[in-house]
Formats: C-alpha cells, sequence, structure tokens
C-alpha cells in the first residue's frame, strides 16, 4: 500500500501557556490527578509535557526545515498551535518561512501576547487566517475557566485583527459550565465581526479527560445548544459561518477521526515528536513516536510503525472489520478508544456497533443524573510545563 | 437560499481564500481557514479570470477561449460560482 500525502501539518511550537483552561489537549501532567481519578497516566506525556520548557523545544531553524520538509511531502497548510504560539518570539519568522513553502498560514491561539507589533509583524509575514479562542461571552465566567485575567485583552486583540485586515475565526470551546450560555457567545461572534465561528464542544482527552465530571454537559443541555447553533446558523448564514461540535459521547456513530490515521494530517509537538494525532502521545501510552531531529519527516510519514498502525483498515477488529462505513469514519478515534477501553485498536466506544459502548452510557447516566449543584464540581486546572532540574 | 448572481457582478476570492497549484498533483486548489477544495478544471478555468472582470466579462472570455456557445457557457459558470458562492469561497462585488 503507498501511503497517501498529508495535506496539513498542525505545529505545535510550545506548550507554554498563560492560560490554564481545564481541559487543554495537550498531555496532562501526572502530579495534578487527583486521588480518585482514574486515568491513566502514562509516563511519556510526564516527560513531554516536562521537557517542553523553552529548553526542550525545536530550535528556529529545526523548524524551518520541518516546515520546508512538510511541504515537500505535499502539506499545503499548517496551523500554528501550541501551548500558545505567542509565547515564541520566533512566530513571524515561521510564518514567513510557512508563506516561502507556499502553505496556507493559520494562527490558533488564546490571543495573549498579541500587542500591535506583533499583529503587523505577523500580518506583513503573510499569516492567512488566525483562529482565536474564547472561553465564555461573560469576562468573569471565562477568565475563571482560564484560570487568568485575558477575556478583555482578546476582545481587544479581535477588534485589533479585524483592524489589521487578517480574517477572523472564534473558537468557543463549549462544556457544562457555558454551554447555556450560547446565544450569548452568538451575540459577541456577531459584535466581533467573526467570520466563522466554532462553538465546539469539549471532547474528553489530555486535561479534559481528568475533569470529564465537571465538563460534560447533560443530555437536555446539549439539546438545546444544538437547537440554539442551528437558528443562529440560519439566520447568519452569508455573514457568519457557524459550526456546532456535539461531544463525541452524544453521538451514535463516531467521527471519520483525522479523515484516516495518517491519511491526512501531521502534528509534531514542540520537542520534535511527529504525531498521527495531536492528543496520541498522551492517550496511547504503547505507540512509539519518531523524532524529526533522528529522523528524516518523510521516512517518519511512509515508514514508521506510529504513522502505519492504523493506517487503512486492515488493522480493525470486529465489528468494523465487516462494517460498510468502516472506510467513512475509519473506526473512529483511536485516542477515545485507547482512553476508554485500554486498547488503541478497539472500535470507538462512541458507536453504538461497539461492545464497549456501555462504558459511554454509564458516563452519560452518571452525569444526566446528578443533580444541579454538581455543576460546581470542580475541576483541576491545566499546570504548564517548567524546565527539569536533572 | 443561493443568490442569483448577476451579470454585472464581479466575483472574486473571498477574504482568507487562496488560489494555488498543489504541487503534488499539479492541480489547482483553494485554500481556506482549515479546508482545502480541490478544483476541477472548469473551476480552475474560472477562477483564474476572476480579478475584476464581471460575470459577463468571464463568459465571454471563456466563449472566445473554447469557442463555445455563450448562453451554454454562462448557465455552466453561473452554476459553479453560485456554489462557490455558498460555501463562502468567493464573494461578489
Amino acid at each position: 500500500m503507498t501511503p497517501p500525502r498529508p495535506y496539513a501539518l498542525l505545529a505545535e511550537l510550545t506548550y507554554r501557556c498563560p492560560l490554564h483552561c481545564p481541559y487543554c489537549s495537550n498531555p496532562a501532567v501526572a502530579s495534578a490527578v487527583r486521588s480518585g481519578d482514574r486515568a491513566r497516566q502514562p509516563t511519556s506525556a510526564l516527560r513531554i509535557a516536562h521537557a517542553t520548557a523553552k529548553d526542550g523545544e525545536l530550535t528556529t531553524d529545526e523548524w524551518k526545515s520541518v516546515i520546508r520538509d512538510a511541504a515537500t511531502l505535499g502539506v499545503l497548510q499548517i496551523g500554528f498551535s501550541g501551548g500558545e504560539p505567542l509565547a515564541r518570539r520566533d512566530l513571524a519568522e515561521l510564518v514567513h518561512a510557512a508563506r516561502e513553502a507556499n502553505l496556507y498560514t493559520n494562527l490558533i491561539t488564546s490571543g495573549i501576547g498579541f500587542d500591535d507589533d506583533r499583529i503587523g509583524a505577523l500580518r506583513d509575514a503573510g499569516l492567512d487566517s488566525v483562529q482565536l479562542s474564547f472561553q465564555s461571552d461573560d469576562a468573569d465566567l471565562a477568565d475563571e475557566i482560564a484560570g487568568a485575567r485575558a477575556h478583555r485583552r482578546k476582545l481587544d486583540v479581535a477588534a485589533k485583527i479585524r483592524a489589521a485586515g487578517i480574517p477572523l475565526s472564534l473558537n468557543f470551546v463549549i462544556h457544562r459550565r457555558n454551554i447555556d450560555r450560547l446565544p450569548e457567545m452568538i451575540e459577541l461572534s456577531e459584535m466581533l465581526g467573526a467570520e466563522r465561528v466554532e462553538l465546539a464542544n469539549v471532547q474528553f482527552y489530555g486535561w479534559a479527560f481528568l475533569n470529564r465530571a465537571a465538563l460534560l454537559p447533560t443530555q437536555e443541555q446539549v439539546t438545546r445548544a444544538r437547537e440554539i447553533a442551528m437558528e443562529a446558523k440560519a439566520r447568519l448564514a452569508g455573514k457568519i459561518d457557524i459550526f456546532y461540535v456535539l461531544p463525541d459521547y452524544y453521538e451514535t456513530r463516531p467521527k471519520p477521526c483525522l479523515n484516516g490515521w495518517g491519511q491526512r494530517y501531521l502534528t509534531v509537538n514542540p520537542i520534535g515528536d511527529v504525531l498521527p494525532c495531536p492528543t496520541a502521545s498522551s492517550a496511547i501510552p504503547d505507540l512509539r513516536f519518531e523524532n524529526v531531529r533522528r529522523r528524516a519527516l518523510d521516512w517518519i510519514w511512509r515508514e514508521s510503525e506510529s504513522f502505519n498502525r492504523f493506517r487503512g483498515t486492515s488493522w480493525m477488529p470486529e465489528p468494523c472489520r465487516s462494517c460498510p462505513q468502516n472506510e467513512i469514519d475509519f473506526g473512529g478515534c483511536r485516542c477515545q478508544a485507547a482512553l476508554l477501553t485500554g486498547n488503541a485498536a478497539n472500535t470507538d466506544p462512541v458507536c453504538t456497533l461497539s461492545q464497549n459502548r456501555a462504558r459511554v452510557d454509564a458516563v452519560l447516566r452518571d452525569i444526566n443524573a446528578s443533580t444541579p449543584k454538581a455543576f460546581g464540581a470542580d475541576w483541576t486546572y491545566r499546570v504548564n510545563p517548567k524546565t527539569l532540574k536533572s | 437560499m443561493p443568490i442569483e448572481i448577476a451579470d454585472a457582478a464581479q466575483p472574486r476570492l473571498a477574504k482568507g481564500v487562496r488560489l494555488q497549484t498543489d504541487s503534488a498533483t499539479g492541480k489547482s486548489v483553494l485554500l481556506f481557514p482549515e479546508g482545502i477544495v480541490e478544483l476541477n478544471e472548469t473551476a480552475q478555468e474560472i477562477l483564474s479570470r476572476c480579478n475584476g472582470r464581471t460575470f459577463n466579462e468571464i463568459v465571454r472570455a471563456l466563449a472566445e477561449e473554447y469557442d463555445s456557445d455563450v448562453a451554454a457557457l454562462a448557465a455552466d459558470v453561473r452554476e459553479t460560482l453560485t456554489d462557490l458562492h455558498q460555501r463562502k469561497l468567493i464573494e461578489l462585488t
């Protein structure tokens, strides 16, 4: 089987971030796990999260060669992400390098660290679009969720991005604590003049998996939110593109995760590990990832065990193996299978055909049986990487 | 509801959308936030002429180049542009 060519690279430039969102998809750190949590904490995630303070990150030149190599492989788009990519002072230089390689450049940011000079520098470097995250429309709630005073600065940053003429997408991260404010979030999006708005329910990987009991919305909340989002989508058609993303747990068929493992996407994390999926390093502890410091990107994409493990359909067990949907949903999400069943090769348990669907139903039952006072359930804030003193 | 594209409308790539050649396939693609659309030859021929020309001028330019019937061509061009407009990949001025 000839491997396909990749289309998009997610460049996780750093895991440093001024925010502490309890749903961060970056690898969670073991020390933050509360007693009683059953989350498995792979040591590799611990190593990565800690080794990724500034000293362990790829250098500017290393990133430039990753960008060039990715373009040669066929990549057409790059998302600069993190952590907070603005924490890298060389961001504009990397955007410039990506434009030179003819890539479409998207910055995925909290907005913190975006001053006038940097917006100008990024625009001049050729940045094609910005996706700005919001925790809520309400400043107090947003700041509580982020664990930082960030909301008012984000509003200011959104206006500045617009003024600079850079296309702006907003990403509202939705969960149990803020999902009831969807109408206000949509109103804010209109006010900020965004072209595109994602109302994306948290999916449960990384920190969100640890904090699931506090974050997963109820059936009633999800149903109402979908109605509100669909109404707004119709009302604002031609003005704002609205995307509403349901939590996987409430689906009955799995999402076509990544459009298939090792088919279209690759992620390079801050220390240069190349991942088929950004959450794979923490969710699938038995996968060994190759690093751009030791191997050519082309080899990693085509030949490495981690990219080939779940490529195509031949790895699939039943019920996926004989399922007519298996080239539509590709068996769903490997990370979800690993986190919920302990085996990444299982059918995504979100699928009602999976023998493990009962595990998802049990989680939903607990959430939907809980009383409103559980809405204040505690979560653990994401802690940021520190340099390990060795 | 799709809007009717007027003869005098000037279609352009929408803000944030780039038209370029995919060096892996030699085909034209539209790149935009979080998405890639591979263009068929017709769409590529049309879009490469969306540079300030009106709808009518685009149709005429194509009719001359391919020596084809203007009315039939106009219908094809309108269909393609309407589709791209609905997907917010072009805007009309």
